[in-house]
């Protein structure tokens, strides 16, 4: 256990860090206990915390980021792929195997921004060339297309995250131009004919966001009825289990894609900002922690984790107060599910890891 | 173990042959974290204002669209006040009903509901629904589906009630009427508030579904009556289910109303005419107040409520009989009754100068050029002031209408109450008519005749009088010059007992009349009774004055002309000092003497509870009205 010594000086730099994650499970747990009388989820939420936490402590302690090595991610990545094909074929966004249901795409994060991450670390130039920037590329937009007839929505914030990703990671400049160009006309020339192959829900939800008054009876009801429970909130909130949105069931998917109205609805503009804060600070922590890093590998993990949380993030928040049309991701620490809390503790530990392990860089 | 012994590849000799240069990668990973960082910040901003804007600046209106969505108010409709007489008679209450609601923003599927109501209720789908529709499109918010459930019927809707979302069975208290008709014309009724009444009143803690007095005392005292609804609200969820209650405000009942009626005479007095078509007023002489009020034919109030049957409602609007109209308060041409007042003016203006001065009747009255005629053909004979009341001599009061300047009879019958309403404060009520030359000077624009003014002297012609104001004149003679306001609200008291308003008598105006000329008059009204055209009303142990009149209908179109005559008879009774004054009115029902003077004897009888048999009067010496339609006027007497 020579690892134990080095606790101490982990956790006087990363005490607030730390301070904040805890937070994060607190509210976590406190808002699915405010989703009135579902009370399953609350019970599960636990459990999946408490595993979650139990493997944070684990990888945290156990493992070293370095030592993944990039033949181990290609098999995952393989078998990933494998996965998606199957439940594409069977037209599933969920693999159910008893009562545990999981979603791969909260997976196939992980092994792409591990994937990414170990294969630019090899390189000993900071950019990329324009063959690994279209190689990576194949290598992000293979799960996405697989992912896509099944779960439109996440396959498209999965590709828009690891392209920022990409970006970050010194992506030439004439291709993202190119990419640019491309993106411009292809959006010109295929939008209309998309728009009209699109699915009434599909498109309803646009519908919907553009303006969630009007359809609040179809297609607006979710973001109405999200705007109407954040709005209610107001600057203190009604409570916990107060709100009338959360508890009389005008929220739907109230205990994940809208969790963050539950959030606001029971702690108001006072709830949202502090989490905000926490969440923020979180993700600014995580940059330091990818600019403190001793090798590539970290940093650039760590970015593109703080990237995953950002977007994650900016969708499910951008979604529920409408400022983007609403997508069915979940907002890691407001959100139940099994896969995501597990998915975000692994990245959380991550995260810790290259932090704890900077110190002993070998 | 060490879990690392698991990872198999991991290499960490890779790691070693790093970067170019450490420096230079540190650079631009700052750079790169730096422009995260902004990324980071530009979008948590843009997203912490959106919900400041959501959260503090719309607060308000969405806090009021949750309410509305998640909290239902329902109002508890306010026990409506009582109505008593003064006798202590409930006459208008409130019983308590089941009511079956659909409230139209939380019902998810009409058909599905309707399907399930109609199994439940056991009645027909195709009729439920269209019963359904048509009061959606007339109500606004929730609906009163069904009135009046049985209790099976709420049992059955209760247990149920969870898969009826929207539908909600509620207990109020709904306006009653138990003496029906007899009181319909004096309280009014009440009626579900319409559109139009209810954007005016919302404010006033009005709700759609109310019912607002729409006739007589119920609109009058509308605003005591009403009380103040309550509300109750109760939390419902997204599938329009009700939960628990979180507010509730309770209803005040309405102020209760007593009345100046005495119920006795009420009922009697409709019983009398209730197959008849006319009025009866009875007023106090003492200070005004209503004893009775009946307007005939009436309809039951507790159907504006309830609901007509079939066609019904079309049947009492074109009724000829007009069951709608107030008949106490409408205008008539006086006909005999109003000699008194002619009589008064003669007296004032000297042409009567006495009990010796009399006018001998051939049974007709030559004037200009016409000649009127007696309604005793064969003439009266000599007949004094007595008499020629006691007898109805028209020739008698034609000779004083020669003579007499109209801008004094119109003066007299102004004194009395005439040509203005009454001010018992009904909205329905007629004011009548004076004339004078003033007013044929505006109305026609032509200089008034004196052969109008022979008319009008024996109550026909121009002037026109309801039976309120007939009663409310006679009162000036049995109290000898007191002109009262009619009242009929005594007092308005809160439920817990507390005097809210006393009436007191409005002493409107006193009629000055020379006591020797009352004393005149008086005697020609006691000889009506005793022995002239209004013995029918006699009453043993009492004594009443009275007079008949038989007022003349002339129709504008000629194949009516054959209606029977308007009968008259305005009296007052009583032991030494007169106690009662009643008007009777019987629309087309022939002569006073014989129609309306009897149900007069019969009030009396009522009122000093003495025993009643209703003989049919006939008289040879029965007035009829003298033909005026064939002399220079043409005028339209029954209406003003």
């Amino acid at each position: 256990m020579e690892i134990l010594p080095k606790i101490s000086p982990f956790l006087r730099d990363n005490l607030y860090a730390f301070l904040a994650f805890l937070s994060l499970i607190v509210i976590n747990i406190l808002n699915q206990s405010g989703m009135g009388e579902t009370g399953i989820y609350f019970w599960k939420n636990l459990i999946w915390n408490f595993l979650g936490f139990a493997l944070f402590l684990f990888i945290l302690f156990r493992f070293d980021y370095r030592r993944v090595s990039l033949e181990l991610l290609w098999i995952l990545y393989a078998s990933m792929l494998i996965l998606l094909i199957i439940l594409a074929l069977f037209k599933k966004r969920w693999l159910i195997i008893g009562p545990l249901s999981f979603q791969p795409s909260e997976f196939l994060k992980i092994i792409l921004v591990y994937l990414i991450s170990l294969i630019i670390s090899k390189k000993t130039e900071p950019k990329l060339t324009s063959a690994e920037a279209v190689l990576l590329l194949i290598v992000i937009a293979l799960p996405v297309f697989l992912l896509l007839p099944v779960d439109l929505d996440y396959a498209g914030i999965i590709f828009l995250m690891f392209f920022t990703f990409l970006v970050f990671l010194g992506f030439p400049k004439r291709l993202l131009l190119l990419f640019f160009m491309l993106g411009l006309a292809f959006s010109i020339v295929i939008l209309p004919i998309a728009w009209n192959k699109l699915k009434p829900h599909q498109k309803g939800r646009i519908y919907g966001y553009l303006d969630p008054e009007k359809y609040h009876k179809t297609w607006g009801y979710q973001i109405n009825q999200s705007l109407i429970a954040i709005g209610s909130g107001g600057l203190l909130g009604h409570g916990l289990q107060k709100g009338w949105s959360t508890r009389l069931n005008y929220l739907p998917a109230k205990n994940t894609d809208l969790a963050f109205a539950v959030w606001a609805e029971a702690f108001g503009l006072l709830g949202s900002t502090l989490f905000m804060l926490i969440y923020g600070y979180f993700l600014y922590w995580g940059l330091l922690v990818s600019n403190k890093a001793k090798d590539l590998l970290g940093k650039a993990l760590s970015l593109g984790i703080v990237l995953i949380f950002l977007f994650q993030f900016i969708f499910n928040l951008g979604g529920a107060i409408g400022l983007l049309p609403m997508t069915s991701i979940p907002q890691p620490f407001l959100s139940y599910g099994g896969s995501i809390t597990i998915s975000a503790y692994i990245m959380l530990s991550i995260l810790f890891n290259i932090s704890f392990r900077k110190d002993f860089f070998k | 173990m060490r879990f690392n012994n698991f990872v198999k590849f991991g290499n960490l000799s890779n790691m070693k042959k790093v970067f170019i240069d450490r420096d230079d990668l540190e650079k631009i990973w700052e750079k790169r974290t730096f422009c995260v960082k902004i990324l980071l910040i530009a979008f948590f901003t843009i997203i912490w204002l959106k919900i400041f804007y959501l959260q503090v600046v719309k607060h308000s209106y969405y806090l009021s669209k949750a309410k509305a969505r998640s909290i239902s108010g329902y109002v508890i409709k306010a026990p409506r006040g009582e109505i008593i007489t003064a006798d202590g008679v409930v006459v208008a209450t409130n019983r308590a009903i089941f009511q079956l609601y659909i409230d139209l923003e939380t019902l998810p599927d009409e058909e599905l509901i309707l399907k399930r109501l109609s199994l439940i209720l056991n009645e027909d789908y195709g009729k439920l629904k269209e019963r359904f529709y048509l009061a959606k499109k007339n109500s606004f918010g929730r609906i009163l589906f069904k009135r009046n459930l049985s209790w099976d019927e709420v049992s059955r809707i209760v247990v149920r009630q969870y898969y009826l979302p929207g539908v909600s069975v509620e207990v109020e208290a709904e306006r009653y009427y138990p003496y029906r008709e007899a009181y319909f014309h004096i309280l009014g009724y009440v009626a579900k508030i319409s559109k139009e009444e209810f954007e005016k009143l919302k404010d006033k803690n009005y709700s759609s579904e109310d019912l607002v007095g729409k006739k007589g005392i119920e609109k009058l005292y509308e605003s005591h009556l009403k009380g103040r609804n309550g509300r109750i609200e109760t939390e419902r969820d997204a599938k329009g289910r009700l939960g628990k209650v979180v507010g509730r405000i309770d209803p005040t009942a309405g102020d209760d109303l007593v009345l100046t009626l005495r119920h006795d005479l009420q009922m009697r007095a409709y019983e009398l005419l209730k197959e008849k078509r006319g009025a009866i007023v009875a007023l106090s002489p003492e200070d005004g107040s209503l004893l009775a009020l009946v307007s005939a034919p009436a309809v039951d109030p507790n159907k504006f409520i309830s609901g007509f049957e079939d066609g019904e409602w079309e049947r009492i609007t074109h009724d000829p009989k007009k069951p709608l109209l107030n008949k106490a308060i409408q205008a008539y041409p006086p006909g005999s009754t109003y000699k008194l007042l002619t009589a008064l003016a003669g007296l004032k203006a000297g042409i009567v100068k006495g009990l010796g001065w009399s006018v001998s009747c051939p049974g007709y009255y030559p004037y200009g050029n016409h000649v009127f005629r007696c309604w005793e053909t064969r003439g009266h004979g000599s007949a004094n002031l007595i008499r020629a009341i006691a007898v109805s001599c028209d020739v008698y009061f034609y000779t004083i209408g020669s003579r007499l300047d109209v801008d004094l009879l119109a003066d007299v019958s102004r004194s009395f109450g005439l040509g203005r309403v009454s001010g018992l404060g009904f909205s329905d009520e007629k004011p009548g008519l004076v004339p004078d030359k003033a007013w044929k000077k505006r109305r026609f624009g032509a200089n008034w005749n004196q052969g109008e003014t022979v008319v009008v002297s024996i109550g026909q012609g121009y002037i026109l009088t309801t039976p309120l104001q007939m009663a409310r004149a006679y009162m000036v003679f049995a109290n000898g010059g007191n002109l009262y306001r009619p009242f009929v609200v005594a007092a308005i008291r809160k439920k817990d007992g507390t005097v809210v308003f006393k009436n007191t008598p409005q002493l409107e105006g006193k009629v000055a009349i020379n006591p020797e000329h009352l004393e005149w008059l008086r005697d020609g009204l006691r000889e009506v009774v005793e022995s002239g055209t209004g013995k029918a009303s006699k009453v043993p142990g009492l004594i009443v004055w009275g007079k008949t009149g038989t007022a003349q209908v002339v129709a504008i179109e000629k194949k009516t002309k054959n209606l029977e005559h308007h009968a008259w008879f305005v009296s007052y009774a009583g032991n030494s000092t007169p106690k009662i004054v009643t008007a009777v009115l019987v629309e087309h029902g022939g002569g006073g003497g014989a129609v309306a003077a009897p149900l007069a004897g019969e009030l009396y009888k009522a009122y000093y509870k003495l025993p009643s048999q209703l003989i049919k009067w006939t008289s040879k010496e029965e007035e009829t009205p003298p033909d005026l339609s064939g002399g220079f006027l043409y005028g339209n007497f029954t209406e003003n």
